[in-house]
Order: C-alpha cells, then sequence, then structure tokens
C-alpha cells in the first residue's frame, strides 16, 4: 500500500510533512489517490539493467513523480475501465524505465502548459507526456528523445474547409489547439504568406487538453485540430460519423522525456536505461500494443539549451 | 442516459468529491482563521496593523485564484516550502477566501449596536467578555447567510485546483471525458455532483439559521413556560398592571424635601466627587471647569438644555469618554487610573467599573439584543461578577419583579415596549448593588403613556431604597418631586444649583430661569398644570 510516505516524498520538506499530519483527513485523501495510481507495467527488463542500476544506486528504491497531462488517448489517459490507473505508452515507457534504473513512478495530472513549470519546480522528477523536444522547451528542461513527431490533421466529416495541413488552406479557418502546442506558432507563422495570398489569417482557439479541442470541431466553433497522429485517430475512431483525418504530416521534431536542468547523472541514467529499452526490442512491442506506428521510433538523443 | 448513470456512480468520480471537500475544507478553515486575523488587525487601533490588512485583501481580493494556485504549487518550492497539490490548493483558496470572510466578519462586529457595547462597558464587561458574550453572538447571527454562500462559492472554486494536479472532482471529469470521448455524460454527472455538494451546503445554512434564530428559541420557551413545573405566566400578568400602577400610591404627594433631608445628607459620605473637570471636542467645549459633589444617598436631577453637557458629564463620571482636565473620584477611587496617575487598560478599567459599582441606564436603553430580559440581568452578573447561575438567575427574577416585570422575563428586547425595555434597564443596572445610579434621560426616548411606568420605578428606588442618583432629565415635575438637589448645567458648567423646589420654583440665575420658562416651569411646580408631562426636547 502506497500511502503517507508517499505523499510526503511528493511533499518534501519537514513543513509540509508537519502540515500534512496537521491536516490528516486531507492527507489520507490524498493518499487515497496516490494509491493504485502506480502499476507494476514494464514486463521484461534489459540485461543492461542490472549494471546501470550498480552505476546509478541512487534511484533504486525511490518514488519518483511523472508528471502527466493526460489527456492524450494511446500516450497518457486514465483507463476507462479503471480510472485509478494510468494507461498508454508513454505510462509503459516511464515505468519500464523505472523497472530498468529500480525506481517506481507515481503521477501528477496538470495542465499540458504546466508540465515544464512542475518539472522546475521541483513539484515533479520528470516528464513523459508525449511533450516535442523544441529548443524553446529545452531552456526549462533536458530532453532525451524517444519518437519522430507526425501530426493527423483532424477535421469535420467531409473537411468541409478543405484543409490539407499547415499551409494555405488554413487561411481563413480556425484552429483548435492546446496552450503550448508546438503548432500554435507554426499555424501562426502562416499569417504573412495568408495575407500576401489576399486572405484572412488562420485563427486560433487555445484550450487545455485534447477533449476540449475535439468538442471544438464537433460543436463547429473550430475548423481543424492539427495534433500528434495517433491523438487524431483515437478521435475519428471515437466518431467516425463526424470526424475526420485530412491529412498526415511530419513535424521537424521529435518526443522527449523531460528532466530537470542540472541533474545529469539522471538524465544520463534515463539516457542510458532508454537506449537498453530500444536495443531490447521492448519500446517496438510497446508502439505494437498501443497501435502507434513503429517508425516513429527514434535512437536516444539528448535536446538541451545551446 | 445509461452513460450518465454509470458515470454518476462512478467511484472514481465519487471518490473525487473527497478531494474536493478536502480542498474546501482547508480552503473555509483556512479563511476562517486568517480571515479572523485580517478582521481584528483592520478593527484594531494600531493604523499600522490595519493596513497591513487593508494591503493584504487588496493583494489577495484583487489576483485571481487560479493564479494564486499555481503560485502556492509551483513558485513556492523555489524558496523552500513544497507542499502537496492538497495543501498547496488548501492554502491558496485560504489566502484568497480570508480577505471575503475578514470583511463579513467586520461587517458582522460593526453591525452590532454601538450602544450595547457601551452597556457592556458600563456594567464592567472587559473587552474579551464583550466580545465573547455580547458582539460576538450576534455578529454570527447575521454573518451566517453570507458565510452560507461564500461556502457555496469556495466548493466550487475548488475545482481550479484541477490545474495544479489535485484530483478533485473536475479534474477527474476531465481526465475521464478525454479517455473516454463520453463529454456529455461526464460532465453532466459532475455537474451533478456538484449540486449535490452545493445543495447540501444550503442545507446546513438552513438548519444553522434555524438553530440560531432567537424567535425560535423564544416561542420554545414559550412553549416551555406551559410545562407544569413551570411558573404558570398568569398571576404574574395580572400583577403586572397593578405593580406598574402601584408607584402611584407610594409616591409622596408632597415632595419637598425638608431642611432636616439636606443636614441628614450633607453628613453622609462624598460618593462622587467631580472636580475642574473639563473636556472639549475640538474647537467646542463641552465640559468648562464642572465641579459637583454628590453624597450617599443624595438624588440630584441634571437639568440644562440640550449640549449643555450633562450626557459627556454621566458618561465621564464612570469613565465611558475621557477628558482633558480634572479630577473624578467614586468611592474614593480615581476611575481609570492607577496609583501612579496613568490610565488603565480597558481591561483593568472594566474591572474597576465592576468593583466600584457604577450603575447607567441609557436614553436607548441598550438591552442586549439577542438576550431575554432575564439573560439581560442575570448574563452581567455571571460574567462579570461571577455570582453562580442559581444565585444570578434568583437575583434577576427579583429584580425584574421589582420593575414590574416578572411576566416578561423571557422576552426578548424586540418583543418588549420602550417603556418595558427601558424598566429591564433599570434592573440590569440595579444588579451588581451600585452605590451610584447614573440615568442619562432615561424617559426621553419613550412615547408620552409610557413615560411614566418607568418615572415610577425610579421614583421608587429614591424613595425606597434610598439609592444615590444621578439623573439627567426633562422631567421638571418629576425632578421636583425625587430629586433632592437639581444641577443646572448650561455650556459645560454648572450655572446654579440647589434644593430642588427652591431652584425649580425660584430660580436665581436668568439661564436658569429662562430655560424653566420655556419648559412650562413659570409657575410653582407644585401645582402647576402647565407642567409637562412629557419630554420636551428645546
Amino acid at each position: 500500500m502506497r500511502t503517507s510516505h508517499q505523499l510526503a516524498n511528493a511533499g518534501g520538506n519537514g513543513l509540509s510533512r508537519r502540515l500534512s499530519r496537521a491536516l490528516a483527513a486531507g492527507a489520507c485523501l490524498a493518499a487515497v489517490a496516490v494509491a493504485g495510481q502506480a502499476q507494476a507495467a514494464a514486463s521484461a527488463v534489459p540485461a543492461e539493467c542490472k549494471a546501470l542500476q550498480a552505476k546509478y544506486p541512487q534511484f533504486k528504491g525511490k518514488t519518483l513523480v511523472n508528471a502527466i497531462n493526460p489527456h492524450t488517448p494511446g500516450y497518457e489517459t486514465i483507463d476507462p475501465s479503471d480510472p485509478s490507473k494510468y494507461i498508454g505508452l508513454d505510462i509503459d515507457l516511464g515505468e519500464t524505465i523505472g523497472a530498468c534504473l529500480g525506481f517506481t513512478v507515481t503521477y501528477k495530472p496538470v495542465a499540458f502548459a504546466a508540465l515544464l513549470t512542475t518539472l522546475q519546480s521541483g513539484q515533479a522528477d520528470i516528464v513523459i507526456s508525449d511533450i516535442y523536444a523544441t529548443e524553446e522547451r529545452a531552456r526549462a528542461a533536458d530532453f532525451i528523445t524517444y519518437s519522430k513527431v507526425f501530426d493527423g490533421v483532424l477535421v469535420a466529416k467531409g473537411n468541409p474547409k478543405k484543409i490539407t495541413g499547415i499551409d494555405n488552406s488554413l487561411c481563413g479557418a480556425t484552429a483548435a489547439e492546446n496552450t503550448g502546442y508546438v503548432e500554435v506558432p507554426l499555424i501562426q507563422a502562416l499569417a504573412p504568406a495568408c495575407k500576401a495570398a489576399g486572405k484572412a489569417e488562420p485563427a486560433i482557439q487555445l484550450y487545455d487538453n485534447n477533449a476540449n479541442c475535439i468538442q471544438a470541431i464537433l460543436s463547429g466553433r473550430a475548423d481543424t485540430y492539427i495534433n500528434d497522429v495517433n491523438t487524431v485517430d483515437q478521435a475519428v475512431k471515437a466518431y467516425p460519423d463526424k470526424l475526420e483525418k485530412a491529412a498526415t504530416l511530419a513535424l521537424p521534431y521529435s518526443v522527449g522525456i523531460g528532466v530537470p536542468k542540472g541533474k545529469p547523472e539522471f538524465r544520463d541514467a534515463v539516457m542510458a536505461a532508454l537506449t537498453a529499452i530500444q536495443k531490447a526490442g521492448i519500446q517496438t512491442e510497446l508502439h505494437k500494443k498501443w497501435a502507434i506506428p513503429i517508425e516513429n521510433i527514434e535512437a536516444p538523443r539528448l535536446v538541451m539549451a545551446k | 442516459m445509461d452513460l450518465f448513470f454509470h458515470y454518476l456512480s462512478m467511484p472514481y468520480l465519487i471518490r473525487g468529491i473527497g478531494f474536493t471537500l478536502a480542498v474546501t475544507g482547508l480552503g473555509l478553515a483556512g479563511g476562517m482563521v486568517v480571515g479572523l486575523v485580517l478582521a481584528s488587525m483592520q478593527l484594531s487601533r494600531f493604523p499600522l496593523l490595519a493596513g497591513a490588512a487593508r494591503t493584504y485583501s487588496i493583494i489577495f481580493r484583487g489576483t485571481p485564484l487560479i493564479l494564486q494556485m499555481v503560485f502556492a504549487y509551483n513558485a513556492l518550492p523555489l524558496i523552500g516550502i513544497k507542499l502537496t497539490a492538497i495543501m498547496a490548493g488548501g492554502l491558496a483558496l485560504a489566502l484568497n477566501e480570508a480577505p471575503f470572510i475578514a470583511e463579513m466578519l467586520r461587517a458582522g462586529v460593526l453591525g452590532v449596536d454601538k450602544g450595547q457595547v457601551t452597556a457592556g462597558q458600563a456594567l464592567g464587561m472587559t473587552p474579551r467578555v464583550l466580545m465573547r458574550r455580547i458582539v460576538a453572538p450576534q455578529a454570527v447571527r447575521t454573518m451566517v447567510p453570507a458565510l452560507g454562500s461564500e461556502s457555496v462559492s469556495a466548493l466550487k472554486n475548488s475545482s481550479l485546483a484541477s490545474v495544479i494536479a489535485v484530483e478533485e472532482l473536475t479534474l477527474r471529469s476531465t481526465q475521464l471525458a478525454s479517455s473516454t470521448f463520453d463529454f456529455f455524460s461526464v460532465f453532466f454527472a459532475s455537474g451533478l455532483l456538484y449540486l449535490l455538494l452545493t445543495g447540501a451546503i444550503s442545507v446546513i445554512q438552513l438548519f444553522v439559521e434555524d438553530a440560531m434564530n432567537l424567535d425560535r428559541t423564544a416561542s420554545k420557551s414559550r412553549f416551555a413556560r406551559l410545562l407544569p413545573w413551570r411558573r404558570l405566566p398568569a398571576p404574574a400578568e395580572a400583577t403586572a398592571p397593578a405593580a406598574a400602577g402601584a408607584p402611584d400610591t407610594a409616591t409622596p404627594s408632597a415632595p419637598a424635601p425638608s431642611r432636616d433631608r439636606f443636614a441628614e445628607l450633607a453628613a453622609k459620605e462624598v460618593v462622587v466627587r467631580v472636580k475642574g473637570l473639563s473636556k472639549r471636542y475640538g474647537i467646542q467645549t463641552v465640559l468648562d471647569d464642572l465641579d459637583l459633589v454628590v453624597r450617599a444617598g443624595e438624588v440630584v436631577a441634571l437639568l440644562g438644555p440640550s449640549g449643555s453637557g450633562k450626557s459627556t458629564l454621566l458618561r465621564c463620571i464612570n469613565h465611558l469618554e475621557s477628558w482633558d482636565a480634572g479630577q473624578i473620584h467614586v468611592g474614593g477611587n480615581r476611575l481609570g487610573y492607577r496609583p501612579d496617575g496613568q490610565l488603565m487598560t480597558q481591561h483593568d478599567l472594566a474591572n474597576e467599573r465592576a468593583s466600584v459599582g457604577v450603575g447607567m441606564v441609557f436614553q436607548q436603553f441598550n438591552l442586549f439584543g439577542h438576550l431575554t430580559a432575564l439573560e439581560n440581568v442575570a448574563g452581567p452578573l455571571r460574567w462579570v461578577h461571577g455570582v453562580p447561575a442559581a444565585e444570578a438567575d434568583r437575583r434577576a427574577r427579583v429584580l425584574l419583579e421589582r420593575v414590574g416585570l416578572s411576566h416578561r422575563v423571557d422576552a426578548l428586547p424586540r418583543h418588549m415596549s420602550g417603556g418595558q425595555q427601558q424598566r429591564v434597564a433599570i434592573a440590569r443596572a440595579l444588579a451588581p448593588n451600585p452605590s451610584v445610579l447614573l440615568l442619562d434621560e432615561p424617559t426621553s426616548a419613550l412615547d408620552p403613556e409610557l413615560v411614566n411606568e418607568v418615572l415610577d420605578v425610579i421614583r421608587r428606588l429614591a424613595v425606597e431604597d434610598g439609592l444615590t442618583m444621578i439623573i439627567s432629565t426633562h422631567q421638571l415635575r418629576f425632578a421636583d418631586e425625587v430629586a433632592d438637589r437639581v444641577v443646572f448645567l448650561s455650556g459645560g458648567s454648572v450655572v446654579e444649583e440647589g434644593p430642588a423646589h427652591e431652584v425649580l420654583t425660584r430660580p436665581r440665575h436668568p439661564l436658569t430661569a429662562r430655560f424653566l420658562s420655556v419648559m412650562g416651569a413659570d409657575a410653582d411646580p407644585g401645582r402647576a398644570p402647565s407642567l409637562p408631562s412629557h419630554p420636551t426636547e428645546p
């Protein structure tokens, strides 16, 4: 049973522990939530892991907090059949890395835009949440990439605005996006081209999570939602009569695992574990399990601020 | 519809309520504590404290809760305070609620009638007793509706804790919606859960309001009086008019205190000695080098036009007001001053008032609005003088019977006539056996037909008890009948004083003569049909 010690762990210093004790009721409730979220997901662990645990003993037996934005089916959502659990590629991958280095994982569900601030403030130890490792974000965290990025263009059934991608077809259209998504600046960058073509620039509506973006299309408030192709596929699967995928785009980014800056040992350990996991073919299995194309897999690479 | 019920009964969502309640509870409890501190800072006498509290309110009332949540969660760790999500959410909500709750507390306290506070002080209540027994019980009653709606608002605001990873209802519903794509069923279910929670708060509020409703307890006690072991109210009702009417026969019809009485009084010890008392409000002089000596058993009537300083003098005698120069001794003590001549704290002053024994009756009665007639009299005996409950109760009943109100012991002030209220106020002032009773225009706020019932009670106190009294009044006939001495004030000093009948019939000073003639007292008051029988404010 992961109970109050975990909370204290998440809480950090003595002050919060005292407060937690003082407000035992709140603490108990917190414990109920945290318990059961972490699960033994990873099955197989590569052989190299033993050596890694010997090299990085400081993570063994620890409980680390993974900040996630659990609104991306396939990568991270709660389990509809058991909402106390999180499921998806990122969840499995993170727990496999944990199993390899000897730590267990708990989760903090936050807004997408709050992922990196949560990491920076020390409220989380790692971010594995389908976040693209851009140079700008690398100012807030170090990234270890594990997947290429393909975006899908989600539109209403029949694609009434004839949208084809992040191009002039978006001029005059309205795109729903999440705050902090990399697609936002890419769409904004179309404005001069649209103007030159004598068309209106694309409008952007900013939301907090996928659910709201998809709703924006279903309710006719937005014309498109351009995001990770797997998310788009899931939405189309859920609403085959109302939604469709207009196109698939390759973006010049990679999906990365965010770790705090200034902790090179942890970064190196995660990178080494990820490399071992890829070599052992475990990531391939996980991609298959979650129906994410295996062509996306990318050899781990560091993205750090220059 | 099936999906809706599925989500409505889903343990995952229902457990989310626990977090919603935890954050709301922390927010309200913390907000109450911080709000209490803020309110007392704002009500304090120190401008610096009040200013600090106001600055806090401006900041925390003026910034969005969502930012405060993110701040408590993500910024505090940078200075080494790493709270759990629930604690951070609770803290932010508490800090945000505090200024709103503080304003409710402040309004509640300020809403309590100032006169009741003065009356409590006059009875010797320390600031703490006043707050606990008089102000807080009445303030809380007025605050319940506002606190109820603030609780509902806090509960809804707790949903903002979803941005800092508190697994409360809103966060759980959005996550569920994201993973199942059943947006509407999920959100309708969580909306209904919120409604149930806020509905429960409203029901609690109604219960609390009902439990605190004074009229309800009054009606309950009315019912209780029908119980066989309680005294029947009927005989009391029957005796009441008789008691009120009785003094007519008890009153000496030919007053005119004799020379013997003056000689007798002159030998008694001095109870109140006022020497060179001066007080100004800005440029206006209220009391100007005033001297007054009152001896034990003496009844002194203070006469004079409005603004002549009568009320201020009375309020100075028990130190409800401060003054600029002069000394006041009551029973040999300088009330409100330590032996070294320094001013006492409010707390010590209250205790000294209680021990010296200066009773006061006010123009506006100033009964404690939330207490029955009995409690108005018995309460201060217990809280100030430490009289055991049974003894205080017995004494209160005796006194209420003396003022002809044994049939109204369980009545609330607001259910009594002005005359009845003033009679309770007199009983309350008499309860601690004061060495002197100050009456500040005791009948001026009464309807004409109620004046006599109060005057009769005062008359009997003078005649039967020989109580030392200083009465400011416009009732010339009454002054003539009851007072040993009349002191005529004008412009804050004594213009003329002497035996009541003499001053009233043969004033020596032109100001006195003019005042008496304006009041219709130019003739011998003993036989003057033109004497006013009710208060006339010039």
